[in-house]
């Protein structure tokens, strides 16, 4: 394909837009910085604390006794330390980013009461470093996802309230009736998230449910977690991200319409397939297995979707990088949700109940996929917010292999590792520690690729610490990862 | 697209019918369990946790140990648990209806702990003749008979306790009473003249020895067990276990957890509790290794963990045609067997 002949120079979809309309955006862009910078800036800090705590956590489970006489380094606490500033530092607080700047840019608005989402964003980091530091300390409530104590939760939830709350307002202010599919998807994260934080907070320490349920309430929480929350605006990111990249519509809206009912019915009906065998009613886990299979619905239909749309215009990925770290998110759900049926199929769950299986779905949905996008997000975002451009692609190129590489082993290790971990254990005639040696090779390749992530995320914070001081390109045309022959002039770096 | 109102809706609707189908049925169906008694209702199963064991919880969940082991057997079509002896028949979800937080877990790092508390040594749970729970710090999880838990396994059914000394007895090993052949007391209070570190208590080397041989629970994992330390399982051995994993047993992959053990030097007489070490782990002369309150507790906590205690409708390995499944309130979980 010829690359004169795409729209690399003005990513809209609006190619013929007169000047009103990219002055009107320029406007609502510049109104949604500080609040957009604010949550960046935070997201990446917490990025590298929980990739350190990741390394801690990968290298600790093959040599236990490294560090291992200090209280707050010892393994049980730095894992789910490492987990929840990922998820709420990390994954929550970029995700919101993005969020924000996409609900400005989709309501046609300019952001209105940025100080909601200042104090928001300030009350977030606080709850997520008290959460933090309590679980170093030793306050861990136990529950998976919701390690953080009640003083960080409520914090947390403060927070959140004010952030939703500026969404719900900022829906009433938008201007034409068209509501575009990467609304529903925020509009649906923006509103589940607390009902489901709430719904999880109230029925673990508020009103504690009895016995066994406390672990099925955690793990719907989880689940719901990762799909209504992280998922919804990981899908709703892509929905935008790619159409726009490469300046050509949603191949089909009815589509698009089929796939967010679906993924709302179905996904929210996973988690409990994660507790097959266990001590529960046999329908509960069955339920949620019939809904990960029926999750292939959604799956079929975005992935349709974003396959269409980019029909003919695969090759761009060589240029933008936003396309190919969204590109790359949009077809790691497909890979996560075909994972997520198989090892929730009973045959299959057999084997890899209770081994580090899990670890490589979660990691799928919460890195592959959603960080992924959210770091093409950011690729797009940022320069629109700093007015300067990234200034190297070479380490954009960097960045995008170390992370898509180790994830990929990540993802292998795991699974390789989880399935022989399994055979192992289901075998009596092996001694039980057999079943832990077994795996350690593969937890071994594992701290390999947390080598090649932890790379990638210290190139990109630093990359983006260069366009928070102002050290960017001065350019009108944005940093492509390989020149554009035909341009000849310009060559990134 | 338009219909606001009908967004809104949807998205609240699959939210709610979600929450509703997933959290609300079964609460209804299984949230409000009764503990399971015999005729006489004396019998009781499972009992409240109390004291230390609570706290043993926190400490247990602080710590992060359920991202390592698991606290559930699974049926016997369902895996190996009942093979490697974790338990003798599948956990139900009426096991844990005092459990707060429930740790059933989602990884095998390390053993399942389901049952620990009933593959410690019998001397330990078994009522000590002399043990005097007076003075001891954990007067509120006293020591009563839990032998109960294990008729099956044991032919020797213990004299029926009282219901109300029941009440502790999932906390029983907890606490410090000691039958002769145990291993040193964890009671600081009663710092008697007990043995102390170097000399393990007389009876400690042949139960480890007979240990192969014993009920099927207290099978080790692991073929080797090093002569000369305190009896597998026991609240003396799971000391051990934490402060150093690798001197018992040499593939352990667990961290240990020195941080709850306190090294200090021995003022007159060497501790009941002092922890019986060997090799490079012992302290120095002089001085001594206790267990901090936390460990105890968490000690405390692991030998409560006993689901031997036949459950109505759950069919038990050991002591078959206990009954359908179908007369207990809770379906059997997996429902179907796989295979």
């Amino acid at each position: 394909m010829n690359p004169v002949g795409i729209p690399l120079k003005e990513p809209s979809v609006s190619v013929a837009a007169g000047d009103t309309e990219q002055l009107e955006r320029a406007l609502i862009d510049a109104s949604t910085r500080v609040p957009v910078l604010i949550f960046y800036t935070s997201a990446v800090g917490w990025l590298i604390l929980g990739t350190l705590l990741a390394g801690f956590v990968s290298f600790k489970l093959h040599t236990p006794d490294l560090l291992s006489d200090i209280s707050f380094l010892t393994w049980g606490r730095m894992r789910p330390a490492h987990m929840n500033v990922m998820v709420y530092g990390w994954a929550s607080m970029a995700g919101m980013g993005t969020a924000i700047w996409l609900m400005a840019r989709l309501c046609r608005t300019v952001l209105r009461y940025p100080l909601l989402l200042v104090a928001g964003a300030g009350f977030w980091n606080l709850g997520v470093l008290l959460g933090v530091g309590g679980i170093l300390l030793g306050d861990s409530t136990g529950y998976q996802w919701l390690e953080f104590p009640s003083y960080a939760a409520i914090i947390l939830f403060v927070a959140y309230s004010l952030v939703a709350s500026w969404a719900v307002l900022m829906f009433r202010f938008r201007r034409g009736e068209q509501i575009y599919i990467s609304q529903w998807y925020l509009l649906g994260a923006f509103l589940w998230f607390p009902w489901l934080y709430a719904a999880g907070q109230l029925m673990l320490f508020v009103v504690p449910v009895q016995g066994v349920l406390q672990a099925a309430v955690g793990w719907w929480y989880a689940n719901n977690l990762l799909f209504l929350w992280f998922g919804a605006i990981g899908l709703g990111t892509a929905y935008y991200m790619i159409p726009k990249v490469i300046g050509r519509p949603v191949y089909s809206y009815h589509l698009a319409t089929i796939g967010f009912w679906t993924y709302a019915l179905f996904s929210s009906w996973t988690g409990m397939q994660r507790l097959v065998d266990g001590p529960f009613p046999a329908w509960m886990v069955t339920a949620s297995i019939a809904a990960t299979i029926l999750t292939l619905i959604p799956v079929a239909t975005v992935g349709l979707n974003h396959h269409m749309t980019m029909q003919g215009y695969f090759p761009l990925m060589r240029y933008s990088p936003t396309l190919r770290f969204t590109v790359f998110g949009a077809m790691s759900y497909t890979v996560f949700s075909l994972v997520g049926v198989l090892i929730s199929l009973r045959s299959v769950a057999s084997y890899v109940n209770f081994t580090q299986a899990s670890i490589a779905y979660s990691h799928l949905g919460l890195y592959a996929f959603f960080t992924m996008v959210i770091f093409g997000s950011m690729y797009y975002i940022v320069p629109r917010l700093i007015g300067r451009e990234w200034r190297y692609a070479s380490l954009i190129k960097l960045h995008f292999w170390a992370s898509a590489y180790g994830i990929g082993l990540m993802t292998l290790m795991l699974l390789a590792g989880g399935l022989t971990q399994g055979a192992s254990m289901e075998n009596p005639s092996l001694a039980f520690s057999e079943s832990i040696e077994s795996v350690l090779p593969y937890l071994r390749g594992r701290s390999l690729s947390g080598i090649l992530l932890t790379a990638s995320h210290f190139i990109f914070a630093y990359h983006f610490g260069l366009m928070l001081f102002g050290l960017g390109r001065k350019s009108t045309v944005p940093t492509f990862l390989n020149p554009v022959e035909s341009e000849g002039a310009e060559v990134a770096h | 697209m338009k219909g606001l109102t009908a967004l809104f809706l949807g998205i609240f609707g699959t939210f709610a019918f979600s929450w509703v189908g997933l959290t609300v049925i079964p609460n209804w169906q299984i949230g409000h369990l009764n503990p399971q008694t015999d005729e006489e209702g004396t019998d009781v199963y499972p009992m409240p946790q109390s004291g230390m064991v609570t706290r043993g919880a926190r400490v247990y969940a602080a710590n992060g140990c359920n991202y390592c082991h698991s606290e559930q057997v699974r049926a016997e079509y369902a895996g190996a648990d009942i093979e490697r002896k974790w338990g003798d028949r599948r956990s139900a979800p009426r096991d844990y209806i005092f459990e707060r937080p429930v740790f059933l877990g989602k990884m095998r790092m390390g053993q399942d702990l389901a049952n620990i508390g009933a593959r410690a040594p019998k001397e330990e749970e078994s009522p000590s003749p002399g043990g005097s729970p007076a003075g001891s710090p954990g007067a509120a999880v006293q020591s009563p008979a839990p032998s109960t838990e294990q008729p099956k396994i044991k032919g020797a059914e213990s004299p029926g306790p009282s219901p109300a000394s029941q009440v502790a007895t999932s906390a029983a090993a907890t606490s410090p009473t000691v039958s002769p052949n145990s291993p040193p007391s964890k009671s600081p209070a009663m710092a008697g003249p007990r043995t102390g570190i170097a000399s393990p208590s007389p009876g400690a080397a042949p139960a480890a020895a007979a240990s192969p041989g014993a009920p099927p629970l207290t099978g080790p994992p692991w073929p080797e067990q090093t002569a000369g330390l305190p009896p597998m399982y026991s609240a003396a051995w799971h000391h051990v276990h934490l402060y150093s994993p690798r001197s018992i047993n040499f593939d352990s992959n667990m961290p240990s957890y020195r941080f709850l053990y306190e090294t200090r030097r021995i003022s007159d007489a060497r501790s009941s509790d002092a922890l019986q070490l060997t090799g490079s782990d012992a302290p120095p002369q002089g001085w001594e290794i206790v267990p901090t309150y936390d460990a105890k507790c968490l000690v405390a906590y692991m030998l409560a963990l006993n689901q031997s205690h036949p459950l109505k409708g759950v069919r038990s390995a050991a002591a078959p045609a206990a009954g359908s499944p179908a007369a207990s309130p809770s379906p059997a979980p997996g429902g179907q067997p796989a295979k």
